[in-house]
């Protein structure tokens, strides 16, 4: 899977940031830590004119985190 | 009563049932629409569940239609609870598809009771090894409500702390449901497996996700997905379940999305 690929600064720039009235960014970090954005097309088109940078940022494929362990 | 461009918003409309225009409205105030098939199978819907006392038991209910994040996220039920997608989602005729998105439904299992609580989705993609919904804490004790499956391990809590899962299907409608305090139990398009599992007060401080899980505050374990309902409210009886599978699946084939 193909994402953008976030510097801290920039992930703590967006996350949680509304960017429609329904729909928040969400970085998700891989498994060397390194965090990841996820846009839809339909994101992508809703796009808010501030936020257009993130198109251009660089992408690379995201490998997840195996799941931790069951939480007891 | 106004004629929009986009629709029509009314406070009322003869024939019409005045909650299910109220959740039109809600969708076209979002800035969403619905196709007549929509319109339609959404008033089907809510006459089905009133008709067979499953209007009241419903807290949040999401038909995932309209084809944008303004149509899916809003709640059938009540203006309460209205939803919110993370980045990452493809919303369409068919539901709303993510292979590492979240939705939060805004809603805490505290707002339902420790001993009749129910919550699920309608999946219709197959992919296995992850949280589909729920939320959990770890303290001051590892407690919450989900519904984790693979094929290998199934997990699911009600309101519970113990992780001995029963079986939930990949695909279709999956509801898992606490009516005492003694037993735990998921029905599978309607019909139930349940096992001996006491009942823990439920979680006050984080809501309901779908398509992974609110581990405390965060998301985690998203998967691949593609959600076509959701639902979360009082506990049912066996009859009410198998009744709301056959409504929901009903809705599902008017909108040609049913598996």
């Amino acid at each position: 899977m193909i994402g953008y690929i976030l510097s801290i600064e920039q992930k703590e720039a967006i996350q949680g940031v509304f960017f429609a009235t329904d729909i928040f960014f969400n970085c998700i970090q891989d498994i060397n830590d390194v965090w990841f954005l996820f846009l839809s097309e339909q994101d992508k088109e809703i796009l808010p004119q501030e936020y257009l940078y993130l198109l251009d940022l660089p992408q690379g494929e995201y490998i997840p985190k195996p799941s931790p362990p069951f939480p007891r | 009563m106004i004629l929009a461009s986009h629709g029509i918003i009314a406070s009322s409309i003869s024939g019409v049932d005045a909650d299910w225009l109220a959740y039109y409205n809600r969708v076209i105030a979002a800035g969403g629409s619905l196709t007549t098939t929509e319109q339609n199978a959404t008033k089907q819907l809510v006459a089905d569940l009133k008709a067979n006392s499953l209007w009241t038991p419903m807290k949040a209910i999401y038909p995932m239609v309209g084809a944008s994040a303004a149509a899916c996220a809003q709640n059938l039920k009540s203006s309460s609870f209205t939803g919110s997608f993370s980045s990452g989602w493809t919303y369409a005729s068919t539901g709303v598809f993510t292979s590492s998105g979240f939705m939060n439904t805004n809603i805490r299992p505290s707002e339902m009771s420790q001993n009749s609580i129910h919550f699920g989705f309608y999946n219709r993609n197959s992919a296995t090894g992850t949280y589909k919904m729920g939320v959990y804490v770890t303290t001051p004790i590892f407690k919450g409500c989900y519904l984790r499956g693979t094929n290998a391990t199934n997990d699911n809590l009600v309101n519970g702390s113990d992780d001995s899962g029963l079986f939930q299907r990949s695909n279709g409608m999956v509801v898992a449901n606490r009516t005492d305090s003694l037993d735990k139990m998921v029905f599978n398009n309607g019909i139930k497996s349940s096992r001996a599992s006491l009942s823990l007060s439920p979680v006050d401080n984080f809501t309901f996700y779908l398509n992974g899980i609110n581990a405390a505050g965060s998301s985690s374990n998203t998967g691949t997905a593609e959600y076509c309902f959701s639902t979360i409210g009082d506990g049912l009886t066996d009859t009410e379940a198998s009744n709301y599978y056959t409504a929901v699946q009903a809705f599902q084939t008017t909108l040609s999305r049913q598996v």
